[in-house]
């Protein structure tokens, strides 16, 4: 009984308890949020009322009807809309997968270079890294563009390699291979050849592990691979065959062919990120602690060993954080091509507001897009991390 | 690292890394900075740094081979198989651009200003102002490189003399906050806060220039400017919300940031053209370029926030409780206590986004801004120059360059004054 009277005393009145307050507050923001929202939107829907549409997203399944230069999801000017929207974001993804994976090779050669113990080496790797990434990523884009790439030769002169590979400035074209009628079944056989190939190396190092003697891991089942592989490709005559581009009249036919504007802001994009990368790789390289790295040359290690089997796999967990960021970045840098008319998703979403109207829907379209692929590198990075983050122990 | 621990760093959409990336730098200059023995002789040094085994003489070979061939190709380009002309005739269409050339003295008021206080802080700042011999000679190369500039672009004796006036109008400033010290510190910094606004006057007031015809690099400089002073106190609350305790507050804000962050600016400031109009009231008639810059804070807004956050984490929890243990109210712990000391460390953070966001105003191409990138290609595209783009481009290269070279290295010098990171 007193009990009760002294907390109901001691309860402080409804609009000084902390929490009634913090529970009203979040609900007169949000509210602002709604109100500011809604009002948004109703000038939206007036707006584009009174211009006589309306907020939908139908329009997406009328006929596009402009071409679009490159795609790679066949694509012509009497699709639906949402195809060229489509070839946009899949021609920005292919720019962004190539660009990660060479930034990357170019970035961690940077990285270790800006620590070489030549001076030279290390030299060239600062002014590289000092040079990219303070200049503007456009200046760089229509730099390539421009300067480099529209200078090399016309098609007519176009540079041949051993004439199965030609470049010019209507850009490169080089051998593909494409697949034949038998490649379902070819592809069953390398996976076999793939699992025989696993089966060797484990062999392989069994081997080593009991007699102590060279492994010859890579070798050997490489080897394997490559003969079971060549002899599926001798038994079943069409499982693949490797065109090459010819030069006809102004232009190339088949083969793998590369347009100047995807080598300009791919070129581009691959030689700003991998400064980046670069300083990001040698911080964390430097950041593996001394010991590690003397212990490695204690237990016999040559120079390349020690950076491949001790340092670079503890730098990485450091790196990979900041690395994702730099992906991150270079996806969003993607949107750069219209510089150099590209057709990624920025230029293919303009072209399609310019054409038929519908700006916030297409945008909205876009911004979902960025999001969720930035979201999906992400996710990736994540699982890279998990990977390689120590498990239990400290770091 | 201990920063990593069993969990692993969370990965999101890139939020938390840029933290990362400047602790990095830090310590891998630390590293760098450890003394070792120094080579006796400079045969020593050659054999110890380029000759020491056949893999690294082999390396050095290509990669001399590799410099000369480097160096040979932008000699023989700068200084053989380059017309200049166009760059000489366009100078001043990079610089300012189509700003009226009558009311070209705003700038050049506005250049002087921030050079004369930019002298008073080195004053007041720099330790000795005698250079070391290192310093001496690049501050020579500097100045020989700009000063054959100006003297080939310069149209008029006015412009020369102008330019020409910089060096002496940082000297006197220099000496001037030599003399004064650390007395004039705090006016100091209350003239760095006003300066923006005080150029926005002398640029805009008494019959200025718009901001339409802002162009050239001085549209570069300001835009970027503008992008900082307007999107820090929208960062700064993004930063707190992003840290209230309020469910609903935390939410929006992280929202927010991931949002504005996510897009790439290129497609905000197109959006910013087509949509703003859309969703604003129908008699709200804004200028297109206010509507890119809107968008431009709002983009950079959400890396200040997360700046601000980092800044904000890095302050000791027994400093929120000291404030407590005092106690302050909520808003005189985070406005005496915490921000003080959470900015403080985040000055290297801002100083890298404002030189990325200068490097992004070229962006503002898309919407048809005729900064110093457009200017220099429009200036390669005329009937006389066509195909000068070579040049254009490494002229407007190299002054992009030097801006955001300089700003890096002089907040890599704050850096390590602040001791960011080391307290």
């Amino acid at each position: 009984m007193a009990d009760a009277a002294l907390k109901e005393a001691a309860r402080p009145s409804l609009w000084r308890d902390v929490r009634v307050l913090r529970a009203a507050g979040q609900v007169v923001f949000v509210v602002i949020l709604v109100v500011i929202a809604r009002e948004m939107y109703l000038n939206a829907s007036f707006a584009i009322g009174s211009a006589g549409r309306e907020l939908s997203y139908t329009y997406l399944d009328s006929r596009a009807g402009f071409a679009i230069k490159e795609h790679i999801v066949g694509y012509s000017a009497n699709q639906p809309l949402y195809k060229a929207f489509l070839a946009g974001a899949t021609n920005a993804m292919l720019v962004a997968a190539a660009g990660i994976v060479m930034a990357t090779v170019l970035g961690v050669l940077i990285g270790v270079a800006r620590l070489s113990p030549n001076w030279m080496v290390k030299k060239i790797a600062l002014v590289y890294v000092e040079v990219f990434r303070n200049i503007p990523l456009l200046v760089q884009v229509i730099f390539w563009y421009v300067a480099v790439i529209l200078a090399i030769p016309r098609i007519e002169d176009s540079v041949s390699i051993f004439g199965v590979a030609f470049v010019s400035n209507r850009g490169a074209a080089m051998p593909a291979i494409r697949s034949g009628a038998d490649f379902g079944t070819w592809s069953l056989f390398v996976l076999a050849a793939l699992l025989v190939a696993a089966t060797v190396w484990r062999w392989r190092t069994r081997v080593h592990e009991r007699t102590g003697g060279r492994h010859y891991r890579w070798l050997s089942s490489l080897a394997v691979m490559a003969v079971l592989a060549a002899a599926g490709y001798a038994l079943l005559g069409d499982a693949f065959k490797v065109e090459l581009p010819e030069l006809i009249a102004h232009g190339y036919s088949g083969g793998l062919q590369i347009s100047p504007e995807f080598a300009g802001i791919l070129v581009a994009l691959v030689v700003y990120t991998a400064a980046f990368i670069g300083e990001i790789v040698r911080g964390s390289i430097l950041a593996v602690s001394k010991g590690q790295k003397e212990a490695a040359q204690a237990l016999g290690l040559s120079p390349g060993q020690q950076l491949r089997l001790v340092v670079l796999p503890q730098a990485m967990r450091t790196a990979i954080p900041p690395i994702n960021n730099q992906y991150l970045n270079l996806w969003k840098n993607t949107s750069l091509a219209f510089a150099v008319g590209f057709p990624d998703l920025i230029n293919i979403s303009t072209t399609m507001v310019n054409q038929a109207g519908h700006a916030l829907e297409t945008f909205s379209l876009v911004v979902g897009t960025y999001l969720g692929t930035s979201l999906l590198i992400s996710f990736g990075m994540n699982v890279l991390n998990r990977a390689v983050t120590l498990r239990g122990g400290t770091a | 690292m201990s920063g990593a621990g069993p969990k692993g760093p969370r990965l999101g959409l890139g939020l938390s890394e840029d933290v990362d990336l400047l602790r990095f730098e830090q310590q891998a200059r630390d590293v760098e900075a450890a003394p070792g023995p120094g080579p006796a002789t400079p045969g020593e040094w050659i054999r110890q740094n380029l000759f020491s085994g056949p893999v690294n003489a082999l390396l050095t070979l290509a990669s001399g081979t590799f410099v000369l061939f480097v160096a040979y190709q932008i000699l023989s380009f700068v200084f053989v198989s380059a017309e200049w002309e166009v760059v000489q005739v366009g100078m001043r269409g990079y610089m300012i651009g189509g700003f009226p050339v009558d009311e070209a003295w705003r700038v050049w008021a506005s250049a002087y200003l921030v050079i004369v206080l930019a002298g008073l802080s080195y004053g007041v700042s720099a330790r000795r102002l005698r250079p070391s011999a290192g310093q001496a000679a690049v501050g020579a190369v500097v100045v020989a490189v700009a000063g054959t500039i100006v003297f080939f672009t310069a149209q008029t004796v006015l412009v020369r003399a102008l330019t020409a006036g910089v060096a002496p109008a940082v000297l006197a400033g220099a000496l001037v906050g030599r003399l004064f010290g650390r007395k004039i510190l705090r006016p100091l910094i209350v003239a760095w806060v006003l300066v923006f606004p005080a150029i926005m006057i002398v640029v805009r007031g008494f019959d200025g220039v718009p901001p339409s015809e802002w162009e050239g690099l001085f549209f570069n400089i300001v835009a970027a400017t503008v992008g900082i002073v307007a999107s820090f106190p929208l960062g700064l609350l993004l930063a707190l919300g992003r840290r209230s305790e309020l469910p609903a507050v935390r939410v929006v804000s992280v929202g927010l940031i991931e949002l504005f962050r996510g897009v790439p600016l290129v497609a905000w400031l197109i959006f910013s053209k087509f949509v703003v109009d859309l969703v604003l009231p129908p008699q709200m008639v804004i200028p297109d370029i206010v509507k890119a810059f809107v968008a431009m804070t709002l983009f950079s807004a959400a890396y200040v926030g997360e700046i601000v956050r980092g800044g904000l984490q890095g302050v000791p929890a027994g400093q929120y409780e000291a404030a407590r243990a005092l106690g302050l109210s909520t808003t005189r712990m985070m406005a005496l206590i915490v921000l003080p000391q959470a900015l403080r460390s985040t000055i290297p953070a801002m100083i890298s986004h404002f030189i990325s966001l200068f490097k992004d105003t070229s962006l503002f191409v898309a919407i048809e801004v005729t900064d110093l990138l457009a200017a220099a290609r429009r200036s390669a595209s005329s009937l006389q120059y066509f195909g000068r783009d070579m040049e254009t481009l490494l002229f407007a290269g190299l002054i992009f360059w030097a801006v955001a070279f300089s700003m890096s290295r002089w907040s890599q010098r704050l850096e390590v004054r602040l001791g960011v990171g080391r307290r």
